[in-house]
């Protein structure tokens, strides 16, 4: 190689864009050229100036939080958002985005706001004793930190398996009540194995379900003899949350799937334990 | 903020016995779905792109030049990026959240300042000789943060961008070609041409010294 090749090849060289063979080649006229091994050392030195001396612009906490807030109200109103023409740049300070999601709003969501507002205070005021959502609000938060938990710590199962029939006994053997534990795999959601949690101040028995790459965490503990009847589903930091009550037990499910997939977890669930 | 409002009120609802309520309810719950269809897709959102902010305001900083305009162009990008998100299907995230803030700023860039993009560039000064450079002048410059920012930013553009991506983020000819639209071929020549150009910078600030 010569040269005039080299100063072609500095560059790639330099970037580890060549194969090994041309690298070696050009490492080897290097050794031998001290004009070219001069001419390289110069790279080295801008590259290295660029890497360690240029500043690196990392994004200022405010301008994380700003992007949180307004990527929250694009999902909150999704038709005002954003949905500007895309050669333009719109500039949005955020005073500008909260303008466009109060004004901008579609009548019927407002109007839909509205009724659901009238009828929550309609509901508050003659049904005072259903009216609770502490109690579940904080019942959620734990459910949902339990989920979190058991994926978090690499402590999904206690019992890890797909059997129904060993994980049954295990939990069995564990706790003061004995939970339905059937595996849904018919369904797509096969039962990947048990655990022992704490919830509401008592032990509980999670049992653990998978829905293609998410896990769903269902939580069974005896029910109170009088408890409503109501299936009562919810959305809490981006899980869904699907409680139902049977003649023995209450079940809670937790998982990061959709609403409906939830849905059909609990459906399969019931057509399979009333079998058993 | 509308879907919390939504979902709270939902599951309040929800406890009524009431067959009035009935079907306020399901129109309510189908609203929830989407809301809570919407917030997962916004957790995987975010969990794929927020770590990659830093990256994408230091791109949008090095083109615009200007700290207030950066980060108007990355919230852009990010709204932009989270409205198309259904539609992305690779793995190179950072990629493609690259090219939509290039992109974005570009389009500033055409709008405010149009010369700035006109890449003035003389291939006759560009042909300087690497070898007439002292590799010691340049490094007793590569310390000086203030006179390489200044370097880089006097170079043009298309320049400042493919530097930072190769050295500040170092990304491959391949991953770069992908950002700029560009063959690796042309990723090589072109950072030959802004590592030349940075030389002879760097160079007239050495001989101005003396």
């Amino acid at each position: 190689m010569n040269c005039e090749e080299i100063k072609n090849l500095m560059d790639a060289y330099l970037d580890g864009e060549l194969d090994p063979v041309t690298s070696q080649k050009v490492e080897q006229h290097l050794r031998d050229c001290p004009k070219c091994e001069q001419a390289y050392e110069v790279e080295t030195a801008m590259a290295h100036a660029i890497s360690q001396a240029a500043p690196y612009y990392k994004a200022p906490l405010e301008l994380r939080e700003r992007i949180q807030v307004s990527l929250r109200e694009a999902i909150g109103a999704p038709a005002s958002r954003a949905v500007t023409e895309d050669d333009s740049l719109p500039v949005r300070r955020p005073e500008a985005v909260r303008r466009g999601v109060v004004f901008d709003m579609p009548w019927n969501w407002l109007a839909l706001a509205a009724a659901i507002v009238l009828a929550a205070i309609v509901a508050s005021s003659f049904l005072p004793k259903l009216w609770q959502p502490g109690a579940d609000q904080f019942l959620a938060t734990q459910l949902i930190a339990s989920h979190v938990r058991s994926l978090m710590a690499n402590h999904l199962t206690d019992v890890a398996s797909s059997d129904q029939h060993t994980v049954k006994p295990w939990l069995d053997v564990k706790l003061d009540f004995a939970p339905a534990v059937v595996d849904l795999s018919g369904g797509g959601f096969p039962l990947v194995g048990g655990r022992l949690d704490y919830l509401d101040n008592r032990p509980v028995a999670a049992l653990v379900y998978q829905r293609r790459k998410h896990f769903i965490n269902l939580f069974i503990w005896p029910g109170e003899p009088d408890a409503t009847r109501a299936t009562k589903a919810m959305s809490r930091q981006g899980y869904q949350l699907l409680h139902w009550v049977d003649s023995d037990f209450n079940y809670w499910a937790v998982s990061d799937v959709n609403e409906k997939d939830l849905q059909a977890f609990k459906q399969q669930f019931e057509v399979q334990t009333s079998h058993h | 903020m509308a879907a919390t409002l939504e979902a709270e009120y939902a599951f309040d609802a929800e406890d009524l016995e009431s067959g009035v309520k009935g079907v306020k309810f399901a129109v309510i719950q189908r609203h929830q779905e989407r809301g809570a269809a919407q917030e997962h897709e916004l957790a995987s959102f975010e969990a794929m792109m927020l770590p990659h902010m830093d990256a994408a305001h230091n791109l949008a900083r090095w083109l615009l030049r200007n700290e207030q305009d950066a980060q108007d162009v990355v919230q852009e990008a990010y709204l932009r990026a989270f409205k198309s998100f259904s539609g992305f299907h690779g793995s190179n995230g950072r990629g493609w959240l690259l090219t939509i803030v290039r992109n974005t700023s570009y389009t500033l860039l055409k709008k405010n300042r149009a010369a700035d993009l006109t890449t003035t560039f003389d291939e006759e000064i560009h042909a300087s000789d690497r070898e007439s450079v002292s590799p010691a002048a340049i490094l007793v410059h590569a310390e000086d943060a203030e006179l390489i920012k200044n370097a880089m930013n006097a170079l043009p553009a298309e320049f400042r961008e493919i530097l930072t991506l190769r050295h500040q983020e170092e990304l491959s000819y391949l991953e770069i070609g992908e950002i700029l639209k560009i063959p690796t071929g042309t990723v090589m020549s072109r950072l030959a041409r802004a590592r030349a150009k940075l030389r002879e910078y760097l160079t007239s600030q050495t001989s101005q010294e003396k």
